[in-house]
């Protein structure tokens, strides 16, 4: 009987909590970006960038699961002192790359588009950026608030790692990968 | 001997938008990797892994298949060699003496002239307003743009950010598979469907339409070979940046790119 009224209210409901989560994930990106381009704005020095973006981008990407999903099924076979670890290296070297993007005085020109709810906290938040003269559509997938994924005119930054890491996992295992990032890690820039 | 040396020729007059598709690639043919074959690493000697949706969220990712990876592996280290020697100097070089404005409005003329590239393919696709589109961005540009250089296109927005459009793609539209995935030397990451569809764009693309004229007709007017020479040039910069983005932190700079072409090329195929 309470189902009768309820389910309308439900139905009435869902869509109006969808629109809230998806504008509040664009929000959330759009004060992430706002705070890399500071930070990025007052490091003079480069070689120091990496660090001092590193409390930022912790702060709203979820490099645990970007790691995990990276690593693909083997994951569940690592110890958790190795899975630690493969993300600790993860995140370093994705750090690295992020922060070797910017050019000082080079601002991006971003456009947010209509973000897209995939269910279950997911949102997708497709943007399209000029950044140097070049234009750019960049898509940030978001679960829980947190980006887990950056979709680079088509190519996914995490499926990227996923063909390298898991090609690594079935060579030596655990082992191997975190030797591979390890060593990835500590190329010279 | 004549057929050997127009085919050398065309193919580094070629390697500009060959370069592009560097950025594009990828693959994942790894990723697709069952359970199963992972249970052939170390730390999954005791138990298989267990199947972990959230892990496994990316298996389906877009793929190709790579039969001859041995001599791909080997062409892509040539390359390597090839841009870190000779093509990265040039671009660096091409860089320093010419401002980035300058840059940008040679980059706009040569994209520009490319319209038959885009329209054909529309065309050939069906996509009929987008071959239209494409013309008033066209007329636009070359009109106000002062042949190609600026491009007031962009600021209208039925006109701006058109998804590019090549052969290979008119291909893939018609149910051509990818075929095997290829690094052709200079060029880089393709596959079989992509490197006939370079081709179609090299015989499209109206810079290259002197060289091939005069070059049927047995001419000497070397000059023919300017604007295709030009126009690597020109994409020489851009190319080595998309090509740095996707090997540098790269754990396996091989597989990075063959992702990354795979992956980019399924994208550019939906639009």
């Amino acid at each position: 009987m309470i189902l009768r009224y309820l389910l309308p209210l439900l139905l009435v409901a869902a869509p109006l909590a969808v629109s809230a989560q998806v504008a509040e994930a664009q929000t959330r990106l759009k004060t992430a970006v706002t705070e890399v381009l500071a930070v990025a704005d007052r490091t003079a020095n480069r070689a120091a960038l990496p660090e001092k973006l590193r409390p930022v981008l912790q702060k709203y990407v979820n490099f645990d699961t970007m790691t995990k999903r990276a690593v693909g099924p083997g994951w569940k076979q690592f110890t958790s002192a190795q899975q630690q670890e493969a993300s600790r290296l993860f995140s370093t070297l994705i750090i690295r790359s992020y922060s070797g993007k910017f050019t000082p005085g080079e601002h991006p020109d971003i456009t947010y588009k209509p973000a897209v709810s995939l269910g279950a906290d997911r949102v997708d938040v497709p943007t399209s950026m000029v950044y140097k003269g070049s234009h750019y559509t960049v898509v940030y997938r978001m679960e829980q608030m947190h980006i887990t994924d950056v979709v680079i005119e088509g190519v996914s930054l995490v499926a990227n790692y996923r063909s390298q890491l898991d090609a690594q996992y079935k060579k030596g295992g655990a082992t191997a990968v975190i030797s591979s990032l390890t060593q990835s890690v500590s190329r010279p820039q | 001997m004549k057929s050997h040396a127009f085919a050398l020729r065309l193919l580094l007059l070629a390697a500009a938008p060959l370069l592009v598709d560097c950025s594009s690639t990828a693959n994942t043919s790894s990723v697709k990797a069952g359970s199963s074959d992972v249970a052939k690493g170390k730390a999954a000697d005791k138990v298989g892994p267990e199947k972990d949706a959230d892990a496994d969220e990316y298996a389906a990712a877009p793929d190709i298949s790579d039969p001859l990876e041995k001599l791909n592996r080997g062409t892509f280290w040539v390359n390597d060699q090839l841009y870190t020697f000779i093509l990265r100097p040039i671009s660096k070089g091409y860089e320093f003496i010419l401002p980035r404005p300058v840059r940008k409005g040679i980059d706009n003329a040569f994209e520009n002239v490319k319209y038959p590239v885009r329209v054909v393919n529309c065309t050939l696709q069906g996509k009929f307003k987008r071959a239209g589109q494409e013309t008033g961005k066209f007329v636009v540009n070359t009109v106000g743009g002062v042949a190609g250089i600026f491009r007031p296109a962009e600021n209208i927005p039925a006109l701006a950010n058109l998804p590019e459009e090549d052969t290979a793609q008119t291909f893939a539209k018609w149910g051509i598979p990818n075929g095997p995935y290829l690094v052709l030397p200079v060029l880089g990451p393709s596959s079989l469907r992509d490197g006939v569809g370079l081709a179609g764009d090299y015989a499209l693309n109206p810079v290259n339409w002197p060289y091939l004229w005069w070059y049927a007709k047995r001419s000497k007017h070397d000059w023919v070979i300017v604007p295709p020479l030009a126009n690597t040039l020109r994409s020489t910069p851009a190319q080595m940046d998309k090509y740095d983005s996707i090997t540098k932190d790269a754990v396996d700079p091989y597989l990075s790119a063959r992702s990354a072409y795979s992956q980019n090329r399924a994208e550019a195929i939906k639009k």
